[in-house]
C-alpha cells in the first residue's frame, strides 16, 4: 500500500489544529481560521491523494496498533481503509471543508471566533475517526466524542439558555443510544471473544461458538444484541424515539447545523449501520427498517407546519435520515449510504442557503418574515433551489437517484415501506415548496426583507460548489461503487454517464415513476396552497391536526412527564432516604455506642486511690496468671 | 537508599524542617511546600520512567529498600514498588505537589497548615510504597489523622463541626476494624512477619485454614471498604469534602481514600482468596449502591462540593466492581480507575476551590455563566465534568470500561446497571452542574470574579489535566506495568469466575460470616 501515513495525517491534523488553536493563537482570528480550514482542506485533498495511489480497495485494507491490551481483551487502534471509509472520508472532509471555509464568512463578527474553529476541528477529527474505526470500542470511543464536540457546538452561544440547554439534550438523549451500543459491544465481545469488525463478521459466517446449538435462541440472542447496536444509531442518527434533540439543536451558529446535519454527527449511525451490516439477523433488520420509515413519515408530517426556516430543513433531515436507516432495513446499506452521501451535498447546500438569508436578514428565522429573497438574493435563492430539487428527488438532480435506489429496494422487500416512502417524498416536496414559495418568492413581507443583501463570496462559493455536487452527485459513480462494496460479484450498476443518468427507469421504472408521481402531486399541493399567500392557511383547514404538527406531537412534554419526572422522583427519594435514613441513624448510632461505653467507663473512674490500687493489682494478677498459669 | 525512600522523606524532612522557619515568613514555608512535593513528584515521575528497565526481585518488586526495626516482632521499615503501586505513587506524589500549589487560599495559621500538608503527603506515599504492613497502616494513620485537624481547623460552612466529627468517627472505625483484621492475620499466619512479600510467600505454602479467612475478610473488607466509603458507610465522605479546605479534599479524595482499595488488592485478595470469591457477590451488589445510589444523590445536589464528593463516592464504585469481578481485566481496570480518578478528584476539588474563593459560594443556584468570566476556570472545569461522566480521552474512560469488560461475563445485570450509572446518571449531574455554574446568562452578582492569570495558579490544573489526558491517550503506559503483577494475585485466587460465565447467586456472602462463626465452635468443641 502506497502512502501508508497519509490516513493517519489526515485523521490527526483536525485534532492538532483544535489542540494548537486552543492553546496559542486564541486570541489571533485569522490564524485559527487559516489553521482550521487548512487542516480540513489538507484532509480532503490527502484523501483524493490516497485514493489516486491506491484506488478505493486498497491491498492492505487494515491497519492497527494496540490502545489497550490486558488479559483477553485487546483493544486496538486501527484503520480501516475500504470503499466505504474512504467515500466517507472525501464527504467529510470535502463537504465539511465548504462549511469550514463559509464560517470564516458567516462568524466573522463573533467574540468567540477561535473557540468556534477549535471546536469544528475537534468535531471533524471525532468524525473522522468513527468512518475510520476497526473495531467497535474504537468506533466507541469516536462516537463519544462526537457527541461531546456537538454539546461543545450546540452550546457555543452558551450565555443564551436555550442554546445550553439544548446542547445538555442533545448529549444526555445520545448517552441513552450510547448505553444501548456499550451493552452490545459487550455482547458480541462476549460472543465473539473479539471486538474487531473482520474478525466478528468472520465468526457470525462460521457460526462456532454461539453459547447455544438452539438456532431459536441463538437468533433471538443475535437479534437482541443487534438491536442494541442499533440504539447507538438511533441516538446519534435521531430515530424515534431518540429523535428529540434534533431540531432543539437548532440552537447552534448555523454552519454547525450544516455540518451536524450533514457530514458527521447525524451521519454517524447511518455509517454504522453500514460498517456493522453482517450482524444484523433478518428480525432485526426489520425492526430497523419500521423505526426508519416511522421517523421518516413523523418527521415529514411535523415539518408541514413549521415556520422556522432551520426547524424546517432540521425535520427534513430527521425524516430523510429515517429513509437511510430504512433502507439499511430492507438490506440495501448502499442504497442507504448513496443517500446519506447525496443527502450531505444538497442538505449542507440548503442550511448554508439559510444561513445566508438569516445573515442577511440579521438573524431572523421565521418563514412568514421573509419574502421575495429572489430578487435580493440571486446566488442564495438559484443555489437553493437546486437544493430544493434534489432534496425533493427530481430528476436528473442527485437526490432522485439516490432516493430512487432506496424505494427500488423498498418495493422489492416490503410494499408497505414502499408506500410509506412513497408518501414521504410528497410530503417532502410539499413542506419544502411552501418554504420556496413563502420564503423566496412573493412580495417582501417586511422591511429588513427589502433591504436584504446578497452574502459575501466566502459564503456563496460554498453554496456554488455544494450546487454543483447536488447536481451531479448521483452520477458520479458512487452508487456504483457501493453495490460494488457490499457485492462484489452480483453488481451490475453501469459506470457510463449517460447509463447511469437513465439506469433507474430502466432497472425499476415503477418505483422511479411512483416516485416522479409523488414529487409532482407534492408540488401541485404547495403551489396551491401556498402561492401568494399572506398567511398559513392550513390551520384552519385542518384544526387540531395542525396544532399537533407545530407541537411536534407533544414528545418533549411526554418525556418530561415520564422518563425525566421518574428519574426525578428516584433521585429526590434516595437523596431523602441518604440524607436521613443513612447519615442519620448511622452516625447517630456510632455516636450513641461511643457515648454509652464513655458513660460505662466513668463508673470506673470513681476517684478514690483504692479502688484504683485494687484494679491495678488485678490487673498485674491477671497477666501473671496468664504468663506462668499455664 | 531507595528512590522511593526520597520520594517519601522528602516531604517529611521538610515538615520537620518547616517547624524552625519563623511563622512570619509566609513566601518560605509555601517556597519549601511546594519545592519539597515538587521534589518528590519529579523523583516519583523519574520513577515511574525507571520502572520498565528495573531489576524485579523474586516477588516482583524493584526498588526495594529493607531496614530490620523491631526484628522479635518481624517490623522492618520495608519499601518497594510492583506494576500495581508505581502508578499510586505517581498519582500520589502529582497529587500532592498540585495541593500545594493550590494551597495559597490559606490565610491563616500557615505554618501549622503546612507542616500537616507535608506530614499527610509523606504519609501517603509512605502507605502506597510500603512492603511491611506495620509501616503500611501506621503511615495511613500519619496522614489521616492531619486531615481530621485541617479539616476541623481550617474547613468551611456552617456544617464543619459536623463534618469533622462525622468523618472522623467513620474513618476511625475503619481503619480500627482493619487494623483488627490485619492484627489477626499476624497472628494467624504463623510466619512471626509483617512483610508483605514475605507473608505472601508463607501463605502460599502454608494458606491459612478457610475458617479464618472467613473471620479475617469481612474484618478487612468492610474495614477499607469504610475508608473508601463504600455503600452504606459513604456518608462522611460528601459532607467531609464539602467542609474540607481546598488542599486536603484533593489529596483525601485524591489519594488517601485509594489506601483501601490499594490495601484489599495487595493484601486482602492475595492472602485470602478463599474468602474473597465467597463475598465478591456481595461486594458487586454494593458497589452499585456506590454508582446508582449517590449518583442519584449527587443529582440532587445544590453544592458543587457535595456533588463532586458524591460523585466520586460514585466513582469508587467502579473500581469495586473491578475487584470484584476476580479478573485480570477487572483488576486491571480498579486499579486504572484508581489512578484516573485520583487525578480527577484532585481536579474537581482544586477548581471547585477555586470558585469558592472568588465567590464565596458553591450554591449552584446563585452561580451562572461564569464560564465568560474564567474562560481557563471554566474550560478547566469543563473538562474535569466531562472526564467524570467517562468521555473517552480522560484516563477514567479508560480505567471504567475496562472494569466493564472484566465485570461483563460474571456479574452481566450489575454491569448492565453500572453502565447505566456511568453512562446516563453520571452525564445528568456533570452536566447539570456545567449548565448552572458555567452557562446561561451571566449573574450580575459576580463582576469581581476573576480568571486565574498567574502561572503558578494555573500550574496544578494544567498539571492534573494533563496527567489525565496522557493516561487517556496512552492508556498502556500504566496498564503493561499494572497487568503482570494484578496476573499474579488473580493466580492466587485461582478463581472459578475468571475463565468461564459461572455467575453466582448474590447473596451468598452474607450467610458466609454465620457458617464461619458455626465451624469455629465445632473446631474448638473438638479440640483436645
Amino acid at each position: 500500500m502506497k502512502l501508508a501515513f497519509l490516513p493517519w495525517l489526515i485523521l490527526f491534523l483536525p485534532l492538532l489544529a483544535a489542540a494548537w488553536i486552543m492553546l496559542f493563537t486564541r486570541a489571533n482570528r485569522c490564524r485559527s481560521a487559516a489553521l482550521s480550514i487548512s487542516a480540513v482542506v489538507l484532509g480532503f485533498v490527502g484523501t483524493l491523494t490516497f485514493v489516486g495511489a491506491n484506488g478505493f480497495h486498497p491491498v492492505q485494507p487494515e491497519v492497527s496498533v494496540t490502545w489497550l491490551a490486558v488479559g483477553g481483551l485487546d483493544i486496538a487502534f486501527g484503520l480501516r481503509l475500504d470503499a466505504l471509509s474512504l467515500l466517507m472520508m472525501l464527504v467529510v472532509t470535502g463537504v465539511g471543508g465548504a462549511i469550514h471555509i463559509y464560517s470564516w464568512g458567516y462568524m466573522e463578527e463573533d467574540r468567540c471566533f477561535s473557540r468556534y474553529f477549535a471546536s469544528l476541528s475537534l468535531f471533524t477529527f471525532s468524525m473522522l475517526g468513527v468512518v475510520l474505526a476497526n473495531n467497535f470500542l474504537q468506533m466507541f470511543i469516536f462516537w463519544e466524542l462526537v457527541g461531546v464536540s456537538s454539546y461543545l457546538l450546540i452550546g457555543f452561544w452558551y450565555e443564551r439558555a436555550s442554546a445550553a440547554d439544548a446542547a445538555k439534550k442533545a448529549f444526555l438523549t445520545n448517552r441513552v443510544g450510547d448505553f444501548g451500543f456499550l451493552l452490545g459491544i459487550l455482547t458480541f465481545w462476549g460472543l465473539a471473544g473479539s471486538l474487531n469488525f473482520e474478525a466478528i463478521k468472520e465468526w457470525m459466517d462460521n457460526g462456532i461458538g454461539f453459547g447455544s446449538t438452539d438456532p431459536i435462541i441463538v437468533q433471538s440472542g443475535l437479534t437482541l444484541a443487534g438491536l442494541l447496536v442499533f440504539c447507538g444509531a438511533m441516538g446519534k442518527s435521531a430515530q424515534f424515539p431518540l429523535h428529540v434533540w434534533l431540531p432543539d439543536a437548532m440552537e447552534g451558529p448555523t454552519p454547525v447545523s450544516a455540518l451536524i446535519h450533514a457530514a458527521t454527527m447525524v451521519a454517524a449511525g447511518v455509517y454504522m449501520l453500514s460498517r456493522t451490516f453482517f450482524i444484523y439477523t433478518p428480525d432485526a433488520l426489520s425492526v430497523i427498517a419500521w423505526v426508519g420509515g416511522f421517523t421518516a413519515l413523523l418527521a415529514a408530517v411535523v415539518a408541514v407546519q413549521q415556520n422556522d426556516i432551520k426547524r424546517i430543513l432540521a425535520y427534513s433531515t430527521l425524516s430523510q435520515l429515517g429513509y437511510m436507516v430504512m433502507a439499511v432495513g430492507v438490506y440495501a446499506p448502499s442504497a442507504g449510504m448513496f443517500h446519506l452521501v447525496t443527502h450531505a451535498f444538497f442538505k449542507a447546500l440548503l442550511f448554508l442557503g439559510a444561513g445566508s438569508v438569516i445573515h442577511a436578514l440579521h438573524h431572523e428565522q421565521d418563514i412568514w418574515r421573509m419574502g421575495g429573497l429572489r430578487r435580493r438574493m440571486p446566488v442564495t435563492f438559484w443555489t437553493f433551489m437546486v437544493g430544493t430539487l434534489a432534496l425533493a428527488g427530481v430528476w436528473p438532480f442527485s437526490g432522485f437517484f439516490s432516493k430512487d435506489s432506496i424505494l427500488a429496494t423498498a418495493q422489492h422487500h416490503s410494499p408497505a415501506l414502499f408506500v410509506l416512502g412513497a408518501a414521504v417524498a410528497a410530503l417532502t416536496t410539499f413542506y419544502m415548496f411552501r418554504l420556496v414559495f413563502v420564503a423566496f418568492l412573493g412580495p417582501e413581507r417586511t422591511s429588513e426583507a427589502s433591504h436584504a443583501h446578497e452574502s459575501p463570496w466566502v459564503m456563496t462559493w460554498p453554496l456554488r460548489l455544494l450546487a454543483t455536487f447536488s447536481l451531479i452527485g448521483g452520477v458520479l459513480g458512487i452508487e456504483g461503487l457501493l453495490t460494488g462494496f457490499y457485492d462484489p460479484v452480483g453488481s451490475e450498476h453501469p459506470n457510463g454517464l449517460a447509463a447511469q443518468v437513465f439506469y433507474p427507469f430502466a432497472h425499476a421504472p415503477v418505483a422511479a415513476s411512483v416516485g416522479l408521481a409523488s414529487v409532482a402531486a407534492g408540488f401541485l399541493a404547495a403551489h396551491w396552497l401556498y402561492r401568494n399567500v399572506a398567511e398559513d392557511p392550513l390551520p384552519a383547514r385542518i384544526g387540531a391536526l395542525s396544532r399537533w404538527m407545530r407541537n411536534k406531537f407533544y414528545f418533549d412534554e411526554l418525556y418530561e412527564a415520564t422518563v425525566i419526572r421518574l428519574q426525578d422522583t428516584a433521585a429526590t427519594v434516595i437523596d431523602w432516604f441518604d440524607r436521613w435514613l443513612v447519615a442519620g441513624a448511622a452516625v447517630r448510632g456510632t455516636a450513641g455506642v461511643t457515648r454509652l461505653v464513655g458513660q460505662a467507663l466513668r463508673l470506673v473512674q470513681t476517684g478514690s486511690l483504692q479502688t484504683y490500687t485494687f484494679l491495678f493489682v488485678l490487673g498485674v494478677a491477671i497477666v501473671l496468671f496468664a504468663v506462668l498459669g499455664r | 537508599m531507595s528512590i522511593l525512600t526520597y520520594i517519601l522523606g522528602w516531604p517529611l524532612l521538610a515538615a520537620l524542617a518547616l517547624a524552625f522557619v519563623p511563622r512570619d515568613l509566609r513566601v518560605v514555608m509555601r517556597a519549601v511546600a511546594i519545592l519539597a512535593t515538587g521534589l518528590s513528584a519529579l523523583l516519583a515521575l523519574k520513577l515511574f520512567l525507571l520502572f520498565p528497565g528495573a531489576p524485579a526481585d523474586a516477588d516482583g518488586y524493584r526498588f526495594v529498600q529493607q531496614v530490620p526495626w523491631v526484628e522479635s516482632l518481624g517490623i522492618s521499615y520495608c519499601v518497594g514498588v510492583d506494576g500495581i503501586n508505581v502508578g499510586l505513587v505517581l498519582m500520589g506524589a502529582i497529587v500532592a505537589f498540585a495541593a500545594a500549589c493550590c494551597s495559597w487560599e490559606i490565610k491563616d495559621r500557615e505554618k501549622e497548615f503546612y507542616i500537616l500538608l507535608l506530614i499527610m503527603t509523606g504519609g501517603i506515599l509512605g502507605a502506597f510504597a510500603s512492603l511491611d504492613l506495620f509501616f503500611f497502616y501506621a503511615f495511613h494513620e500519619l496522614a489521616l489523622v492531619p486531615t481530621f485537624i485541617m479539616i476541623g481547623v481550617w474547613g468551611r460552612g456552617e456544617r464543619r463541626n459536623f463534618a469533622t466529627f462525622q468523618i472522623t468517627l467513620y474513618l476511625s472505625l475503619g481503619a480500627l476494624i482493619a487494623l483488627a483484621g490485619l492484627i489477626l492475620l499476624y497472628l494467624d499466619s504463623g510466619a512471626n512477619t509483617f512483610s508483605i512479600p514475605d507473608l505472601t510467600r508463607h501463605i502460599a505454602e502454608h494458606p491459612l485454614p478457610p475458617v479464618a479467612q472467613k473471620l479475617m475478610f469481612p474484618l478487612l473488607l468492610f474495614g477499607f471498604g469504610i475508608l473508601v466509603s463504600l455503600w452504606p458507610f459513604h456518608t462522611w465522605a460528601p459532607l467531609g469534602y464539602g467542609a474540607a479546605p481546598t488542599a486536603t479534599a484533593m489529596l483525601h479524595a485524591g489519594v488517601l481514600k485509594k489506601f483501601g482499595l490499594y490495601g484489599l488488592i495487595r493484601v486482602a485478595l492475595p492472602l485470602m482468596p478463599e474468602a474473597a470469591e465467597s463475598w465478591m457477590s456481595v461486594l458487586s451488589w454494593l458497589c452499585l449502591g456506590n454508582i446508582l445510589w449517590c449518583g442519584f444523590v449527587a443529582v440532587r445536589q445544590r453544592d458543587l462540593n457535595l456533588l463532586i464528593g458524591n460523585s466520586s463516592v460514585a466513582h469508587m464504585g467502579f473500581a469495586f466492581l473491578g475487584i470484584a469481578s476476580l479478573n485480570l481485566i477487572g483488576l486491571t481496570g480498579a486499579i486504572l480507575v484508581m489512578i484516573a480518578h485520583g487525578f480527577l478528584a484532585a481536579l474537581s476539588f482544586g477548581l471547585s476551590g477555586y470558585l469558592y474563593q472568588q465567590t464565596g459560594t458553591l450554591d449552584m443556584n446563585q452561580l451562572g455563566g461564569l464560564l465568560r468570566r474564567l474562560p481557563f476556570i471554566g474550560a478547566a472545569l469543563v473538562m474535569a465534568m466531562l472526564a467524570g461522566c467517562g468521555l473517552p480521552g480522560f484516563a477514567n474512560f479508560a480505567g471504567e470500561v475496562t472494569v466493564f469488560f472484566g465485570a461483563w461475563k460474571v456479574f452481566r445485570a450489575v454491569t448492565i446497571l453500572a453502565c447505566w450509572g456511568a453512562l446516563i446518571i453520571g452525564a445528568v449531574y456533570m452536566l447539570r452542574a456545567v449548565r448552572s455554574i458555567l452557562h446561561g446568562p451571566l449573574n450580575a452578582e459576580w463582576p469581581q470574579v476573576a480568571d486565574a492569570a498567574n502561572p503558578w495558579r494555573k500550574l496544578p490544573f494544567a498539571l492534573l489535566l494533563a496527567s489525565l489526558l496522557v493516561f487517556g491517550f496512552f492508556p498502556r503506559l500504566l496498564s503493561d506495568k499494572i497487568t503482570p503483577d494484578a496476573e499474579r494475585i488473580i493466580e492466587r485466587v485461582d478463581s472459578p469466575y475468571g475463565n468461564g460465565n459461572v455467575c453466582l447467586p448474590g447473596y451468598d456472602g452474607a450467610a458466609v460470616l454465620t457458617a464461619a462463626a458455626l465451624e469455629l465452635r465445632v473446631e474448638t468443641d473438638h479440640s483436645p
